[in-house]
């Protein structure tokens, strides 16, 4: 990747993409060698109607690999990392800031990732934090129902965080059969005799509870509302702790 | 249904110990080494593990207990397949991480150990547990049944239950600080064997891998901040405990010798405990440095961190650029993660308000102590802008009362008792008006 070449100024291009990771990096490789810094990189169906000329970038799996080698190569691993989990991010134009990241720390190597509070740095470790932050709450928050012997969960995170718990519950549920559907992204994580993958899958139906199932989500209702100390009661705490957007998919939040 | 009530009798009476946390435990198949909540009730109380009594059953007449042999509620025991069942089921879950397991003394303290380790044994053995388990140790039980719970337990702990001997002799008729003190160190002492025998021996059995924790009881007695923050620094230091809980009392029990039923619990008394335990386990304070004799009680209106920043101007400014990891634990407003991130992002280059801000450090109080790149001598101190900037504003999450139920005895020299500032009655100051007033003191500290 040259290196020695001026910063390109601000185009005024915008790069669609189809929004894998690979068309990503495919953005990433165009830009670098045309020089052209676009104005937005948007998932092509997503784009928003402008003035700008539209480039529309082919993935090529060859071109992508290349760029990620030399991330880790010519930055550090720890850049490739972070690359990698602010890819499955909510943080907004997160494809652009990413790319500013990328032009600038491939001149001044992977010294750039301790600059904590450079704001083209500041942006990316937010976005990773609050991904990460979220699946750590999720492995706890999430509610497993038994249907047969076979557990499943529904979740509705803002970042993609399945990659990111699945090792987790794999661990944790070792010798069960188990599958969480994450409503927001459209996708599942599911584990079947000790295999786990995570498929992308519009809706699932979950079979009716059973008797037993119901018994069980009643105490434990029932323990979680007896464990709370009236003379101590905190709502505010309680919503800090445990945001509202997660309630809908816990157990002992619905009457 | 039979076990939906002994769940609700039994959850009812074990609600009141503090500790919660799943945090240190090293199985397989544990992955968050860290605690992991599950829920927060309504109270804000993070729940991690089912949290349960074995029995309420209790032949012992603890003063300020709701299930003392005296005290007039249902009763009920697990069995040890119910219990089993129950916490695998929730386990399977995700409703919690493990097991909480504490109980009342049923006919003896033997006895009922015996019925708590059956539990556990039926959990690790028959169904495979891994779940972090807590267990409580029976004050007064033998030497060998500590030693096996400690085997299928995480973490073990023995409640020390009151700050002084002359409390525990007052309201816990029936135990001894000796036969609380005896199994706490039987635990430390099969602790350091255990980690000089695993070094070994890989297959050594595993004794409580998480260590031992204790609890106490505030505010149901007259002991002073300053004796228990000195000995909870004791028990950190001869008893290798892993944490210290306070237990802001809830008055259950009627007797002329606690406070009256009505009275609100001592929550922002407590909050300050923890503050100041945390200062000494993760900010290297020591107990003297918090608190003297002759400053005995913690000041409601600051946490104890700006309170020593405040009698110790003279330490600031820290120059954020040069200090170390330590002086920069001492500013208000710096955390353990917002030291080590200006620690690593100093390294290149030099760092002033807007890195600050960037890395994620809070300014509301620390702009007033530190030294950055753009003001190399630090804030001229505002005095009436920093005391407004450090006064804790979850003060005002607490009730009124709150700040009156600290002791009278003065603050600081500078300082009118908290309680002094608001008359309780009809005719209260406002929180405003009170926190008006404590900037004027503690501003003429400065």
């Amino acid at each position: 990747m040259s290196v020695g070449k001026a910063l390109a100024v601000p185009g005024d291009s915008i790069f669609v993409y189809d929004g894998s990771f690979h068309g990503f990096l495919c953005c990433v490789y165009e830009s670098v060698y045309s020089g052209v810094v676009p104005a937005l990189i948007a998932v092509s169906g997503d784009a928003p109607i402008t003035l700008y000329a539209v480039n529309e970038v082919e993935t090529d799996t060859e071109k992508a690999e290349r760029v990620l080698k030399s991330i880790s190569k010519k930055i550090s691993s720890e850049a490739r990392n972070l690359i990698e989990t602010v890819f499955l991010s909510c943080l907004k134009e997160k494809e652009l800031l990413m790319l500013k990241f990328l032009l600038r720390a491939f001149r001044e190597g992977g010294r750039l990732l301790t600059r904590l509070g450079d704001p083209d740095v500041a942006p990316l470790l937010k976005a990773q934090k609050h991904l990460l932050g979220e699946a750590h709450l999720l492995k706890g928050f999430v509610r497993f129902a038994d249907y047969d012997g076979s557990l499943a969960a529904t979740i509705t995170p803002k970042n993609f965080v399945l990659p990111f718990i699945a090792t987790h519950f794999t661990l944790r549920f070792s010798d069960e059969n188990f599958l969480i559907f994450d409503k927001t992204h459209k996708a599942a994580l599911v584990y079947q005799n000790r295999r786990r993958e995570i498929i992308s899958v519009d809706n699932i139906d979950f079979p009716i509870a059973s008797e037993e199932e119901l018994q069980y989500q009643a105490m434990w209702k029932r323990f979680y509302n007896t464990v709370s100390i009236e003379a101590r009661e905190n709502p505010r705490c309680r919503m800090s702790h445990m945001p509202k957007r997660y309630w809908e998919n816990m157990t002992e939040m619905q009457d | 249904m039979e076990l939906m009530n002994k769940l609700t009798i039994l959850t009812d009476g074990a609600k009141y110990d503090a500790a919660c946390t799943s945090s240190g435990a090293d199985r397989p198949g544990k992955t968050v080494m860290a605690g992991c909540c599950h829920s927060f009730s309504a109270d804000g109380r993070c729940v991690t593990l089912l949290k349960v009594l074995m029995s309420n059953n209790c032949i012992y007449n603890c003063k300020y207990c709701v299930n003392s042999a005296s005290s007039d509620v249902a009763r009920a025991t697990f069995t040890p397949d119910e219990l089993a069942e129950l916490t695998i089921q929730f386990y399977r879950r995700n409703y919690i991480e493990g097991l909480f397991l504490s109980s009342g003394v049923v006919e003896s303290p033997d006895h009922t150990m015996e019925l708590m380790i059956n539990a556990l044994a039926l959990l690790r053995k028959k169904h495979n547990f891994l779940g972090y388990i807590h267990a409580k140790a029976i004050p007064g039980s033998s030497p060998e049944l500590i030693y096996r719970l400690g085997l299928f337990a995480d973490r073990i702990s023995v409640n020390i239950e009151m700050p002084s001997e002359k409390s525990l002799a007052l309201l816990a008729p029936n135990k001894t600080k000796e036969s609380i003190l005896a199994p706490m160190r039987q635990i430390k002492n099969t602790l350091t064997d255990n980690t000089h025998a695993l070094a070994q021996y890989k297959n050594a059995p595993k004794f409580a891998s998480a260590g031992q924790a204790t609890q106490m009881i505030i505010g149901a007695t007259a002991d002073t901040d300053y004796q228990i923050i000195t000995l909870a620094s004791a028990l950190y230091e001869k008893y290798s405990m892993k944490r210290v809980f306070y237990s802001a009392y809830i008055p259950v029990m009627e007797n002329s010798l606690l406070p009256a039923v009505a009275s609100p619990p001592p929550l922002l008394r407590e909050h300050r405990l923890y503050q100041a335990d945390f200062l000494m386990r993760q900010y290297e304070f020591t107990s003297d440095e918090i608190l003297s004799e002759d400053t005995p009680t913690l000041n409601p209106y600051l946490d104890p961190k700006c309170n020593w920043a405040i009698n110790n101007i003279h330490f600031f400014p820290v120059n954020v650029n040069t200090a170390s990891l330590r002086d920069l634990l001492r500013v208000p407003g710096i955390g353990p993660t917002s030291a080590r991130r200006i620690v690593t992002a100093r390294r290149e280059g030099k760092l002033g308000l807007d890195e600050l801000k960037r890395i994620g450090v809070v300014l509301k109080r620390a702009k007033y102590f530190i030294a950055t790149k753009d003001n190399t001598t630090g804030l001229r101190l505002d005095k009436h802008l920093t005391v407004r900037a450090l006064i804790d504003p979850k003060i005002f999450a607490f009730n009124t009362e709150q700040l009156s139920l600290f002791d009278d005895t003065p603050i600081s020299p500078a300082l009118p008792p908290a309680g002094a500032l608001i008359p309780t009655g009809s005719g209260m100051l406002s929180i405003s008006e009170a926190v008006e007033e404590a900037v004027l003191c503690l501003s003429a500290k400065l």
